[in-house]
């Protein structure tokens, strides 16, 4: 068997995080190789070190037998790696064969040879068997030719190695049929395929081998029908608990929070849970599974089909985000920068937008003495580390900046308040400091639904865990019958398509 | 975290005022160095004038500026200049009573506002093209109202003592020695002042300027912020109408052409980034000033218009790069 691509003690540190931890990885012609493991173990990384989006700290790369010491994106691609991406990433305005020759256009002197490229790019498509007029504009095309573009388009730089993120996620079983039925041709004709999947019963039609990552780690690795589900999945979890957790208890009281029959577009479907006093409530899922749309469609700000909301067992109307704020609930979100933050205000100004009703006078004129007493006692209380409330939010560290979201709610007397990754990119010391302002909330009967894709600190914190898989709740776990494991099946539990 | 900190300092934390500040210093200088060329510049007629012509740059620039803020942009507001002045004299001219005329000029005017507010705040439309669309509609209505040619003398219709009254009001009477023109801009100055610093309204047009979703996860709503920042830039223009067609004594088509490109070069000047979120109005009231006594002085030295339009251009362009090469600066040590 040719060696495709060969990795030795590839070792990638970001700062702060040892994301890659000398890790062995190895492509042969021909085979299907299945890359496993859950959020943040590091197939991301290893995958985009193989393509040279990043760069490695040490570690020997051979790609088809030829050493590479710095390996740039382009070098990369001119060696054969192409990735087939998640999102498509055609230009959507563009031609089928425009597209598949982007920026390597075939010219006549100074003029396109579109007629050319049109043959070439059907040959192409011929190949995979598929039938797609070339000159077709891509954005018309089904998600699943899309694909087959994307697949086109690296066949047609003689790439040997694809890698594929989750390429059946957004097909039907019909679809994922034809993929599966070119991808064995591709192997046929030599090609390597690294396949990339949380759908773990669709390997059996497709992988040859699997490697399995955890914590930066490649853990296992090996012939596809010597694993069982079991131990592939026990292998994947597992990850170290470093982290002493500060739980409290406190005894379970009113129900606070319902929502029923919650429908919003493909990532959240027939949503339906309580909230109680007393206790944290956390959602587990993997990466795309629906958790982050989940909080946006509690929170009014995005459309929804279908879905009420009671709390304290009164139905509540939640059009749009005032809604929710006015009714008590509250939404610290995911990305900061994009959803959190005003990053061009102040910290004073940031902490006050959503308490303005609080601090206004008649005629909505601010009280300013009434805003900085607010913002120095949440600077105190969540110690804020900044020169001053006058500070630019955006040049804070992500901690401190995590610290103004999440702060800036705890202004008002809020009844739910809903946590999306909140100790995301924030370091121990502030991670630790949001974990007690959770529990202090708990304290005080607050509910809190807290998101995450840790599940040392989902396990460590919620009482109850939620586990979302593919926009649906498939399973409920109490702190005690919950483990790693447990979370990682419920999360993988996709409906059987094939 | 400490507190106590002397006062220019904090004057310097207000984000905007480095802008700001900086537009007067080099108003400052620009009026000295002219002064000393020509000593004409320095007299006091000279300087009434000069508050007068400023005026209409100021006005024109606080409503562009509150667009600016909300990260948007109000193409529309020089043809409502001129659409108001064709309005209110074409009113005035047909025998309609002052206050009427002009009561109907600032509904028509405000429409144009609120049409803005909803084609880019709740349809999303770029705001570039959606008052490029409404800067030709409103131009258009001020050539249609009086039949497609300018009107006749307001006082001649009205009589004197009315036209009189109307004209001296808004452009040719003084109060306390000083042209009205400059107190009206000044009273909404400290208005507008007033609103974006002090209230909700100011600060939910800051937030939306500065990071829509944001604001909008925090219960901020976009379309009616938006709508109201549209409404004072309509207003502004209405008012800058007026007081065109009293200075010129009669509603000129033409009248306002350029305006909201002037009240761009105004905001930028005094610091207000085209991109939303930041700027004070001071450095409008700055950026205007700065701007016409360059021009003021340029004149009285015997320079060409040619000559006083590239000095103006090359100021916007430095102004915002200099904004830039500033952030760029500040931001590269603390990004990590």
């Amino acid at each position: 068997m040719e060696k495709l691509v060969s990795m030795k003690g590839i070792t990638k540190t970001f700062p702060g995080v040892l994301a890659l931890d000398q890790v062995d990885f190895e492509l042969e012609a021909g085979e299907v190789m299945a890359l496993l493991g859950e959020n943040g173990a590091g197939k991301s990384t290893l995958m985009k070190v193989l393509s040279g989006i990043h760069g490695r700290d040490a570690g020997e790369l051979c790609i088809l037998g030829k050493n590479y010491g710095d390996l740039s994106p382009k070098s990369a691609r001119e060696a054969g790696v192409a990735i087939i991406h998640q999102e498509m990433n055609l230009c959507n305005q563009l031609t089928v064969a425009e597209n598949i020759f982007l920026g390597r256009e075939r010219r006549h002197g100074i003029f396109l040879d579109n007629a050319a490229m049109n043959r070439e790019a059907e040959k192409y498509l011929e190949e995979l068997g598929i039938s797609v007029p070339a000159d077709r504009i891509a954005g018309e095309l089904q998600v699943s030719r899309q694909q087959m573009v994307e697949i086109a388009k690296a066949l047609s730089v003689r790439a040997r190695i694809l890698i594929m993120d989750e390429p059946t996620s957004a097909l039907s079983s019909r679809e994922i049929e034809e993929l599966f039925r070119i991808i064995r041709k591709l192997k046929e004709q030599g090609h390597g395929i690294v396949y990339i999947s949380h759908r773990l019963d669709e390997l059996s039609h497709i992988a040859d081998r699997v490697s399995i990552m955890r914590d930066g780690r490649m853990v296992s690795s090996g012939s596809f029908s010597e694993y069982s589900m079991d131990h592939i999945i026990s292998l994947m979890v597992g990850r170290e608990i470093r982290e002493q957790y500060p739980r409290i208890d406190r005894a379970k009281g009113r129900k606070i929070f319902e929502v029923k029959d919650l429908n919003a577009g493909r990532k959240v479907r027939n949503i339906g849970f309580s909230l109680y006093e007393g206790e944290i409530v956390g959602i587990a899922g993997l990466m795309g599974a629906g958790r982050t749309e989940l909080t946006r469609a509690i929170f009014g700000a995005d459309l929804r089909e279908s879905g009420s909301f009671y709390l304290d067992e009164r139905e509540i109307k939640i059009e749009k985000p005032g809604d929710a704020i006015r009714a008590g609930i509250v939404l610290a979100p995911e990305d900061r920068r994009k959803d959190g933050l005003c990053t061009r205000l102040s910290i004073r100004q940031n902490l006050a937008l959503p308490n303005l009703d609080r601090i206004c006078r008649g005629f909505g004129v601010i009280d300013s003495r009434k805003e900085r007493a607010l913002c120095r006692e949440a600077i105190e209380n969540l110690k804020v580390k900044a020169p001053g409330m006058e500070t630019e939010a955006g040049l804070l560290s992500g901690g401190n900046q995590q610290k103004i979201v999440v702060g800036k709610w705890l202004l008002r007397n809020s009844r739910l308040v809903i946590f999306d990754e909140p100790t995301r990119g924030i370091d121990v010391g502030a991670k630790v400091e949001i974990y007690q302002l959770m529990n202090r909330l708990k304290k005080q009967g607050i509910g809190v639904l807290f998101v995450s894709s840790e599940m040392p600190e989902l396990l460590g914190l919620a009482d109850r865990i939620l586990v979302i898989c593919d926009g649906r709740i498939t399973g409920e776990l109490s702190a005690a019958e919950a483990s790693q494991s447990e979370i990682l099946k419920l999360a993988t539990a996709f409906e059987k398509k094939i | 975290m400490k507190e106590k900190k002397n006062a220019p300092k904090r004057l310097l934390e207000i984000r905007g005022m480095g802008g700001a500040l900086t537009a007067f210093a080099g108003l400052i200088i620009i009026y000295i160095v002219f002064g000393l060329i020509n000593p004409k510049v320095l007299s006091l007629q000279n300087i009434l004038n000069l508050l007068r012509s400023m005026s209409k740059y100021l006005l024109i620039g606080l409503g562009q500026s509150v667009v600016m803020i909300t990260g948007n942009i109000d193409l529309s507001i020089g043809s409502v200049v001129g659409m108001s002045a064709m309005m209110s004299a074409t009113l005035m001219t047909r025998g309609i009573p002052l206050i009427p005329a002009l009561f109907l000029t600032l509904c028509l005017g405000l429409l144009i506002g609120l049409l803005n507010g909803i084609l880019v705040g709740k349809f999303k439309l770029p705001p570039f093209i959606a008052t490029l669309g409404t800067m030709f509609v409103a131009r258009g209505i001020g050539y249609l109202v009086n039949g497609n040619r300018n009107t006749d003398n307001i006082a001649a219709v009205l009589g004197k003592g009315e036209g009189d009254r109307f004209q001296g009001f808004f452009y040719y009477g003084k109060t306390l020695g000083i042209y009205n023109t400059f107190w009206i801009a000044l009273l909404l100055f400290l208005i507008f002042y007033f609103l974006l610093g002090k209230t909700r309204v100011g600060r939910h047009i800051y937030a939306i300027g500065s990071n829509a979703d944001a604001a909008r996860l925090s219960g901020v709503d976009i379309v009616a912020t938006t709508i109201k920042a549209y409404l004072i830039s309509a207003f502004c223009a209405v008012i800058v109408g007026y007081i065109l067609c009293a200075q010129a004594g009669m509603g000129n088509m033409e009248a306002g052409n350029m305006y909201e490109m002037y009240g761009v070069a105004a905001g930028v000047i005094g610091g207000v980034s085209p991109l939303g979120g930041s700027g004070l109005l001071l450095g409008t009231f700055a950026g205007a000033a700065l701007w016409q006594t360059l021009e003021n002085g340029l004149n009285m030295v015997g320079a060409q218009v040619g000559i006083q339009r590239i000095v103006i251009g090359v100021i916007v362009v430095l102004a915002v790069l200099t904004d830039v090469l500033v952030r760029y600066g500040r931001r590269r040590p603390a990004g990590h």
